[in-house]
């Protein structure tokens, strides 16, 4: 072997090594450095700050969700390595077929599909009737955290000797005592990597936990995929950051040794190559050991923060939107009224609905939009709010009770809480450039110039809403010849639209990503006033389409199984009070159906067409309304074939 | 003469700034049976490594039969290696095992059955053909090593400790298998390990290696009975290695009493080591050996009583002897003079390891 | 004896939370809302866009693992060369991105491959032509080897770092050259790690539905998008369990490929 051709190969190896690194490390560097960035904007470059890293420890959400995905973690560590331990060493005295048996069934929960696992676990709690919560992610954790432990343990199990065991037991050792003071220590390696293995899957996991957690809690992975749907705050990245160094650092240390002067009597043993193998299990066990350490400090020190911060019989549940109210305004009421809320976030009113209906967590008050309301209400999941416990119904512009009557006939059940419409967000600049006419109609949306450059709404109705105005229909027709047209129509447009998305709309128009973008009116406030802070050369105009559009509703409703009513009614009460509506609306940015707090408002906003249109011009529009589950059905089927297509 | 098959020129390695071999020439005649000795970490396995071409040298050249092949990779080399643990092909069966060096070389197919049926029957092994890699037992799987190794007809087979993982009954009769095998082939052996009884049994040369030099070279009854210097002593076979100082010629002076001895040439008053092996020293009635002790030790060994004789210094002699003196018995020590080996002092410590005694 | 009572937890663990489960799905994949017996939620997978979805996620996953593949052999084997002590340390270099939660690791994926995104960023300081990389099925791909990839590298580095170092010399002791060594010995030698890193990685690709929502911009439906909306938006139980059962196939095939070719476990990733 030639040295220029081993130096070459070298050089190609260490090449390859840094592109490798380059290739896992990019989007993680990437994440740090937005954890810096001032805009929440993923694609813009706002300045520097370290608002988020503030922000990340004052966020009860977030430190929630760290306690809860670091105790879950270190439990279901735990708990996977003492049942996978003593299992490893009951499987490797059992006969080669019970092990044979044994062992498939433990690869299932490792070659299973997260999904089907996860969705299997929350068939199983809701048969056993377990609810669902904080225990039932911690045994879902535990399950598919046995397998790594025990097939970590298992190779160790094969190297140790026998007869250690056997003369410890023949010295005189009780079986506990041999079994401690010698099998262990030989097993110990394997016993720890399983721990670390289980430590990082779970701490990794989304799928499994998103379909058996319950309320009022979240872990990392949940709290961040919740906030996906309007943008994620750049404080997860900060606290991501956090974790990924501290990691990074205990690695570093662990594995940093003084390059020791190697003694002349190793040479032989090195050129065979033997020598690091020797000396990995104890390195692990080092890692591993320091790692574990650095978690049960960040374990004790969140239990004892979460001690400290509950203790109340006085309990509201609360289930609203991801980032559906100022957080100010939760402890506002908490303090005033001594009432400890539990505050619990979902995506989309599907995801609610089953919810709410298995009655796996109980919540006293729910925010769902219209049509939800109405399959709720036909479906006897909703009682009557006590109206003499709200006193501050009167704020809510009568208007906008007189649009509840589609899905609430009587206005017995809900509370007004947000309101818009849907239109379209287009790119000045964008849109001369690409030599296309200011949007003015859904129709706008079909145009080949366009093509690319279309964000379209991720969710059944919005999407046929779009196109079954466009055709002239009702957005609630169960015409299947109309609904078949718009699902051509849909089609027909699929290979214009760039992606189908949610409230990512909004972050990917500011950033300049796509020309034309269907959007809540809610967004526009937030939207124009990012595109200033940021000084784009381009603006973002909002249009409601002239076909009309949909006008929805969100309001506050009450489960027919809330164990609270009255806490629940004293919360919708407390958000009708002007001010409060008035901290929420800056907040959340979508229009108020609160007269009080309109009032409050500079009469420039009130003036701002995009947010608070005249409803007297929106003859066309029209709120969505339940169709039935088997009218519901056809929608699903038929926007999985536009999907699919 | 033969011309040397092998000729190592000069060769210096180092791992990592650790100088394993320094300077090292060496020369292998066809046809030999050398041992590389030396304990671990001596630079044996590096030489032969380099000789396999798996290390290329820092400096200096590998010639082999004439030709410059210092920088060959092994695969063009017509020599082959047995390894210290056999390294056989888990994944294949005996014979593919076996034919893989053929099979590379696009040898016929029938030639290459021959070929297998040939080298099992010389390792004894007639139909284990199809047989795994881990039915084996470990002296069976040294042996398909060897066979693996042989059919391909290589000029020098390399093997780097092959019996070392062997129980002590299996390797001696290995070591007569590898004799035969030696003597059926003529192929030239170069053998490595750090067992001197394997060494003075089967080679014709040993090479006593320490420290990444060679301390001394020769045939086994050379090294055995006139060690060059004390690591050789000490190396080779158990001896007593004493401080003493050459008085003048043929006579030399240990602890105070006189020896006659037959070397020559060191100069007078010169300090020296000497060298006298266990089985030479012959104990003697008290008043009639030139140096006086008391038993202090006794274990019967079979062939020979193994003593222990302490002199008023308080060196700890061992002594062989098939006479039986009990423990506490005060006896004298006397040695004839041509079982006295004298070696120079070593002035400095890497003096010591490159073996100077001239 | 008391032994074989260790496993007394696991076993009952395993048939709680994992063959009880299963058998929830099964329930529900074979009865439709009534209760009544029915196969239509499995042979729904053969209606148009099931089917569809089913082969493109086949597609995808399929062309990620060979990716994954060729990208981790060649790493499991400069690792190896690496030899000396470098072990542990690069185990837990690839392990480490997982601390970076999975959602954002894919999010950072979305803000690299953008139109105006880092990239690109960078293209256009080279003066080179914006390229569109996201909502592509390029992008999922890369989304699924960036996530699944230390699950190909791990068991492959773990069974090419177990083969004595002898081995390899002896191949080449007896003429093979560096090809023929690679073909004949090393590769038939890490086909253990190479089937548990096929499965590790192709099982989890086959059924992701967030990395086709994060990086295929939700045009492209993916099977597991399927089954995660009929639970989570379409409310039909039985539909969604009728697919998982449809998966499970996938996953017994993974299980017979390990049961032939790692039936001593060599290719544990850890």
């Amino acid at each position: 072997m030639s040295k220029t051709y081993r130096s070459l190969k070298q050089f190609f190896s260490n090449f390859y090594l840094v592109f490798i690194l380059i290739f896992l490390y990019a989007p993680i560097i990437t994440m740090m450095v937005l954890s810096f960035n001032t805009s929440k904007s993923r694609t813009q470059w706002g300045g520097f700050t370290l608002a988020w890293y503030q922000q990340m420890l004052s966020d009860p959400n977030i430190i929630s969700a760290l306690y809860y995905t670091l105790l879950i973690a270190f439990v279901s560590a735990l708990a996977a390595c003492i049942i996978g331990t003593a299992a490893a060493i009951a499987i490797d005295s059992m006969k080669p077929v019970t092990k044979t048996i044994v062992l498939g069934v433990t690869n299932i929960p490792m070659l299973n599909a997260d999904i089907v696992t996860g969705i299997s676990l929350m068939l199983a709690f809701l048969a056993f009737g377990i609810s669902l919560g904080f225990k039932t992610i911690l045994i879902s954790h535990i399950t598919f955290n046995i397998p790594y432990v025990i097939l970590s343990v298992m190779p160790k199990l094969k190297q140790t000797n026998k007869s250690t065991y056997e003369a410890a037991l023949d010295l005189g050792a009780h079986p506990l005592y041999a079994f401690f003071k010698v099998v262990f220590p030989d097993i110990m390696p394997g016993v720890l990597s399983g721990f670390l293995l289980a430590f990082t899957m779970s701490l990794d996991d989304f799928i499994i936990t998103h379909f058996t957690r319950g309320a009022g809690i979240n872990t990392l992975s949940t709290l961040i995929y919740s906030q996906v749907r309007r943008g994620i705050q750049p404080s997860m990245y900060a606290l991501s950051s956090v974790i990924f160094l501290t990691v990074l650092v205990l690695l570093l240390i662990t594995n940093y040794r003084p390059r020791q002067k190697k003694s002349i009597h190793d040479t032989d043993a090195l050129s065979g190559g033997a020598f690091h193998k020797n000396s990995l299990p104890e390195r692990i066990q080092k890692s591993a050991m320091a790692a574990a350490a650095v978690m049960i400090l960040f374990s004790v020190a969140f239990i004892t923060f979460k001690k400290y911060t509950t203790a109340s019989s006085n309990e509201l549940y609360v289930y609203n939107w991801g980032e559906y109210i100022d957080e100010e305004v939760v402890a506002m009421f908490e303090e005033e009224t001594g009432i400890d809320v539990t505050y619990d976030m979902f995506e989309t009113n599907e995801e609610m609905y089953p919810v709410i209906e298995a009655g796996a967590v109980r919540y006293d008050v729910v925010c769902p939009s219209d049509y939800m309301i109405q399959k709720m209400i036909e479906n006897d999941l909703l009682v009557e709010i006590n109206f003499e416990n709200v006193p501050n119904i009167h704020q809510i512009n009568p208007t906008y009770l007189e649009m509840s009557k589609s899905f609430d006939p009587q206005n017995k059940y809900s509370v007004p809480y947000c309101w818009g419409t849907v239109g379209i967000l287009y790119n000045t600049k964008r849109i001369q450039e690409l030599g296309v006419e200011p949007p003015d109609s859904w129709h706008d949306l079909w145009n080949p110039a366009l093509a690319g450059e279309i964000l379209m709404q991720d969710s059944v109705r919005d999407a046929f809403m779009v196109a079954l105005k466009d055709l002239g229909y009702s957005m609630n027709t169960a015409d299947i010849s109309q609904l078949q047209e718009a699902k051509q129509l849909l089609i027909d447009q699929k290979p214009l639209v760039q992606a189908y998305v949610i409230d990512q709309v909004r972050d990917k128009m500011i950033g300049g990503e796509a020309a034309v973008g269907v959007v809540y009116s809610g967004e526009m406030l937030y939207i124009q006033e990012e595109v200033q802070n940021l000084g784009l050369d381009y603006e973002l105009e909002y249009v409601i389409p002239k076909e009309g559009t949909n006008l929805w509703l969100d309001s506050w409703v009450i489960p027919a199984n809330a164990a609270n009513k009255e806490n629940a009614e004293k919360w919708i009460d407390f958000l009708c009070r002007p001010e409060i509506a008035l901290r929420n609306f800056e907040y959340i940015t979508y229009p108020t159906p609160n007269d009080g707090a309109f009032q409050l408002l500079e009469p420039e906003l009130q003036n701002n067409k995009s947010i608070f249109p005249d409803l007297d011009h929106l003859e066309d529009s029209e709120v969505f309304q339940y169709l039935g589950d088997e009218d519901d059905a056809v929608y699903n089927a038929l926007w999985k074939e536009v999907k699919s297509w | 003469m033969h011309q040397p098959l092998i000729d190592l020129q000069h060769i210096s390695k180092s791992f990592d700034g650790t100088m394993v071999l320094d300077d090292l020439s060496l020369t292998v005649k066809e046809n030999s049976f050398v041992t590389l000795l030396g304990p671990s970490g001596c630079g044996k396995t590096t030489t032969l490594r380099i000789i396999g071409g798996f290390e290329s040298p820092d400096t200096g050249s590998v010639i082999f039969d004439g030709q410059e092949i210092t920088h060959l990779p092994p695969n063009k080399r017509q020599l082959n290696t047995v390894f210290q643990k056999y390294a056989l092909f888990t994944h294949m069966t005996i014979a593919d095992n076996i034919a893989f060096g053929l099979k590379i070389k696009n040898k016929p197919k029938s030639y290459i059955q021959d070929k297998i049926k040939y080298a099992l029957k010389l390792v004894n092994l007639d139909g284990y053909e199809n047989r795994s890699v881990d039915s084996l037992s470990g002296g069976q799987q040294q042996r398909i090593a060897i066979a693996r190794a042989i059919v391909n007809e290589p000029r020098l087979l390399l093997l780097d400790e092959p019996l070392g993982a062997l129980d002590l009954k299996l390797r001696q009769d290995m070591q007569y298998e590898l004799i035969r095998l030696k003597n059926e082939l003529g192929i030239t052996f170069i053998y490595v390990t750090h067992d001197q009884e394997e060494a003075l049994t089967m080679s014709d040369t040993i090479v006593v290696m320490n420290q990444g030099y060679i301390q001394q070279m020769g045939s086994p009854e050379s090294i055995y009975n006139e060690p060059e210097n004390a690591f050789v002593a000490d190396f080779i076979g158990d001896s007593n290695i004493v401080p003493g100082i050459m008085l003048r010629d043929e006579l030399v002076e240990i602890f105070g009493a006189k020896f006659a001895c037959v070397d020559k040439g060191f100069g007078t008053n010169r300090p020296v080591d000497v060298v006298i092996r266990p089985e030479d020293i012959d104990l003697v009635a008290p008043g009639q050996g030139a140096l006086s002790g008391i038993v202090t030790h006794l274990i019967f060994k079979g062939v020979h009583y193994e003593m222990e004789v302490t002199t008023p210094d308080g060196f700890e002699w061992l002594v062989h002897s098939t006479d039986l003196f009990p423990v506490g018995r005060q006896v004298d020590i006397h040695v004839d003079p041509f079982d006295i080996q004298i070696m120079n002092k070593p002035a400095s410590e890497d003096e010591e390891a490159m073996g100077v005694n001239e | 004896m008391s032994k074989k009572l260790l496993s007394g937890p696991y076993v009952l663990w395993m048939i709680g939370f994992t063959i009880i489960p299963l058998a929830l799905i099964l329930y529900y994949g074979l009865t439709d809302r009534s209760g009544a017996f029915t196969l239509a939620n499995i042979m729904a997978i053969a209606t148009a866009e099931h089917a569809k979805a089913l082969w493109l996620s086949l597609g995808l996953s399929l062309a990620s693992t060979i990716c994954c593949l060729l990208l981790a052999y060649p790493l499991a084997m400069v690792l190896r060369a690496k030899g000396v002590g470098a072990g542990s340390f690069i185990v837990f270099i690839f392990i480490l991105p997982m601390w970076m939660n999975f959602l954002l690791r894919t999010l950072a994926w979305q803000t690299l491959l953008e139109k105006s995104g880092v990239i690109n960023g960078f293209l256009a300081l080279l003066h080179l032509p914006p390229q569109n990389m996201i909502n592509t099925p390029a992008a999922i791909i890369l989304g699924m080897v960036y996530n699944f990839l230390p699950f190909m590298v791990l068991p492959i580095y773990n069974v090419l770092s177990k083969i004595d170092d002898n081995t390899i010399n002896a191949a080449t002791d007896l003429g093979a050259s560096s090809l023929q060594t690679f073909w004949h010995i090393l590769l038939p030698l890490s086909v253990p790690g190479i089937i548990s890193g096929i499965n590790m990685v192709f099982v989890p690709a086959l059924t992701t539905f967030v990395i086709s929502n994060l990086l295929g911009g939700s045009k492209i439906l993916l099977i597991g998008n399927v089954i995660e909306q009929e639970f989570t938006k379409g409310s039909n139980w039985h539909l969604g369990s009728g697919l998982s059962l449809v998966l499970m196939i996938f996953i017994l095939i993974s299980m017979a490929l390990i049961a032939k070719y790692d039936k001593n476990g060599e290719g544990n990733a850890f």
